[in-house]
């Protein structure tokens, strides 16, 4: 390298390290919002709600084992009562009773999907499960009028979509 | 001085043990018989259940059919999308016909819930299963999708899932990548035991006609059981020895 380009490369230097001050918003401000702390996520607890199945703090060291045990015992040996159940946690933290409304998994506003997002959890137990607790919804369109034939299949299948029994 | 002491105390423990070891080995082998015998007399009463069904083809119309293979499809949220060979199937319509007398029957066919059910033999990982209710299951948390299960089972009752599923119901967990079948609608079994009426039973059941009967194999004082002594019925390739759990009259 020649002594001419070094001192030029020392000119382009400095001319990049005084270039945020020339710069109308200061980058100070924008670097500490962007790379700085990210807020911890505080999910909404669902409303009416007294408690939840065990205390907070255990719940959030200890879901995902709860769940895992819970799933073999229901799977394996039938048993449903459990308290540990992903459908009774999708019925009180996430109930929906219309698609327009329903918040669902991989968007942060879900209950799971939140602290997922912010512990870099990947998790498919949605690829499967409901990610939404249907409720009283399930029960109306598994009673609605039965006419037979596919067209009322597909009926079924909007009305779960929409969120509606006529 | 200590340590032969030690050797002097331990010497009876030792022989104890041994003489243990020795019983042990005896009781493993009585046990190993005894679960033999009860294997053979599986179908004689016992305080288990064994759930089953019992379908009058000919108390079923075409149109029952149709009835019962939507109602299993309203229930779990499976359809078919395009009736093609690799569409989900828990529960599909057969036509028979008779060819000397060209008499057509239409009935139901799902997993037969066999007893001795080749699916859970080939499995690799242990995801098919038999509950001990009799109720054939695959754990889906377990199956990898290599559909052996799909090959082994000679009534076809299973189909694999390939496209990523959205609206999946609470009751009835699927997802891309793994094998299912019906599950005698295990959720319903499960909160109402013997009083259970599986969904495609309720679809056809209507003015207390039974076309499609569920009950406890075991039990012989159940309705199905009385059902079946009084009046009979025949299972679908009784040949093979699978020991179905579904029982058919009129075919």
């Amino acid at each position: 390298m020649s002594r001419c380009s070094f001192k030029s490369s020392l000119a382009l230097l400095a001319v990049l390290l005084c270039a945020p001050a020339l710069l109308p918003v200061s980058a100070g401000e924008v670097a500490s919002s962007s790379l700085g702390e990210v807020a911890v996520p505080e999910p909404a607890k669902p409303a009416g709600a007294e408690a939840c199945v065990e205390p907070v703090e255990v719940m959030r060291r200890e879901h995902m084992n709860f769940l895992l045990h819970q799933r073999d015992e229901t799977v394996l040996d039938g048993e449903r009562g459990s308290k540990y159940s992903l459908v009774g946690c999708m019925d009180c933290h996430n109930p929906s009773d219309s698609a327009e409304t329903a918040v669902r998994y991989p968007d942060p506003e879900h209950f799971c999907a939140g602290c997922h997002l912010y512990a870099s959890v990947r998790i498919d137990c949605f690829e499967c499960h409901a990610d939404r607790g249907l409720g009283e919804l399930q029960q109306s369109l598994l009673q609605a009028p039965f006419d037979g034939g596919l067209t009322s299949l597909q009926t079924f299948h909007d009305q779960l979509e929409k969120g509606n029994v006529d | 001085m200590s340590t032969e002491l030690d050797n002097i105390e331990l010497r009876p423990a030792r022989r104890q043990f041994l003489k243990g070891a020795a019983a042990a080995a005896a009781s493993l082998v009585a046990p190993g018989v005894l679960l033999y015998s009860v294997g053979q007399a599986s179908s004689a009463g016992t305080d288990k259940p064994r759930w089953g069904l019992l379908i009058d083809t000919n108390a079923l119309s075409e149109a029952d059919v149709d009835a019962c293979v939507e109602a299993c499809q309203r229930e779990h949220g499976w359809h078919s999308a395009d009736g093609s060979a690799t569409d989900a199937q828990w529960i599909r319509k057969v036509h028979l016909t008779d060819l000397r007398s060209g008499e057509k029957q239409v009935l139901p066919m799902m997993c037969q819930h066999c007893a001795e059910p080749p699916c859970v033999d080939v499995c690799p990982t242990g995801a098919s299963f038999k509950r001990a209710d009799g109720i054939v299951l695959v754990n889906k948390h377990t199956c990898i999708g290599c559909r052996y299960c799909m090959m082994a089972c000679p009534y076809k009752a299973r189909s694999f899932i390939h496209e990523t599923l959205r609206d999946q119901l609470p009751v009835a967990p699927r997802g891309k990548g793994t094998v299912e079948s019906c599950t005698l609608c295990v959720h319903r079994v499960d909160r109402d035991g013997a009083d259970a009426v599986p969904a495609c039973a309720e679809a056809v059941n209507r003015g207390g006609r039974k076309a499609i009967l569920f009950g406890d194999l075991n039990d012989p004082n159940s309705e199905i059981s009385r059902r079946l002594r009084e009046q009979g019925a025949t299972r679908v390739r009784a040949d093979l020895g699978l020991d179905p759990g579904v029982h058919y009259q009129g075919v």
